[in-house]
């Protein structure tokens, strides 16, 4: 959705038009959910945060200026409220703090100082390409990738969810969690190195 | 004439390229770290394949479905628009 398009459907919005509603709500509530649970992991709780942010969306509509996208605003606003929400529940998830990351690929994967080519793959990840596209596609396989994107941390999840599943930008997701993009950068690393790897048990086990 | 790439002369590690691979792939690495990891790319069959998995992992992701909206939020927040509207 581009700013014109944001211009466009924030008039229909002012001026009631419920048909623009149902657009917005079926645009953002996944993103939203996806925040929201990525700073309160209780679900219910996480589903309050949601409809909260809608009353504050609406509240907001008349103030809303155009200067960021309209989803990049409404993200800001989950964001907000589920990280008031975390920290009155004293759960607050270090979005900021990245903590110590595992590295992409198991270090046994590679020769170590030492061996002939130290750092070097000891055997090659497979050629996926030369799998039947069929496979690729598969429900099967589709399923072990969003199972992996649940089973990671939240930030990391909350991350790859917005940019690979929802297909934002990285500037977007910066702006809505307050991000650097050095940060947005290193969760989407590690996300998808976590997905990877299930990936891989998944197509070469 | 000295290699002006100091510490990259002797090229990445695969061990170095797979920490590196979300930089190349968001595109910001700077000239000179792009051409050395390309040039590692382009003899390392090992590497150039665990570039594809990411990609095709991201591809993958991009068809996980989105999350539903619960029964009855729909019209929940239908109702509050109305309200607002009114309001």
């Amino acid at each position: 959705m581009n700013v014109g398009q944001d211009a466009d459907l924030v008039a229909r919005l002012r001026a009631g038009d419920e048909q623009a509603f149902e657009e917005i709500v079926t645009a953002f509530y996944p993103a939203m959910a996806a925040v929201a649970r990525g700073y309160v992991r209780v679900r219910s709780v996480a589903d309050e945060v949601v409809q909260e942010a809608w009353v504050g969306v609406l509240n907001g509509l008349d103030r809303f200026e155009g200067r960021s996208a309209l989803r990049t605003w409404v993200l800001a606003i989950v964001a907000n409220i589920a990280r008031d929400r975390a920290v009155r529940e004293s759960r607050s998830l270090p979005f900021a703090s990245l903590g110590d990351g595992d590295p992409a690929v198991d270090p046994a994967r590679f020769s170590a100082v030492g061996e002939p080519y130290p750092g070097g793959w000891k055997s090659f990840p497979s050629d996926w390409r030369a799998l039947p596209e069929a496979r690729l596609l598969a429900r099967e396989t589709i399923d072990v990738v969003g199972r992996a994107i649940d089973a990671l941390p939240e930030p990391q999840r909350v991350v790859i969810t917005l940019r690979d599943v929802e297909g934002w930008s990285a500037d977007e997701v910066c702006d809505a969690l307050d991000l650097t993009p050095g940060n947005q950068r290193v969760l989407l690393h590690r996300a998808r190195a976590s997905v990877r790897t299930r990936l891989e048990r998944h197509l070469d086990g | 004439m000295a290699d002006p790439r100091g510490q990259f002369q002797h090229g990445y590690t695969c061990q170095e390229v797979v920490e590196l691979a979300s930089e190349y792939l968001e595109g910001v690495m700077t000239p000179v770290q792009r051409t050395e990891f390309e040039l590692h790319l382009n003899f390392c069959d090992g590497c150039f394949n665990f570039v594809e998995q990411v990609r095709t992992t991201v591809a993958t992701a991009g068809s996980v479905s989105e999350e539903d909206i619960p029964d009855g939020v729909r019209a929940q927040l239908l109702e509050a628009f109305r309200d607002w509207g009114r309001g």
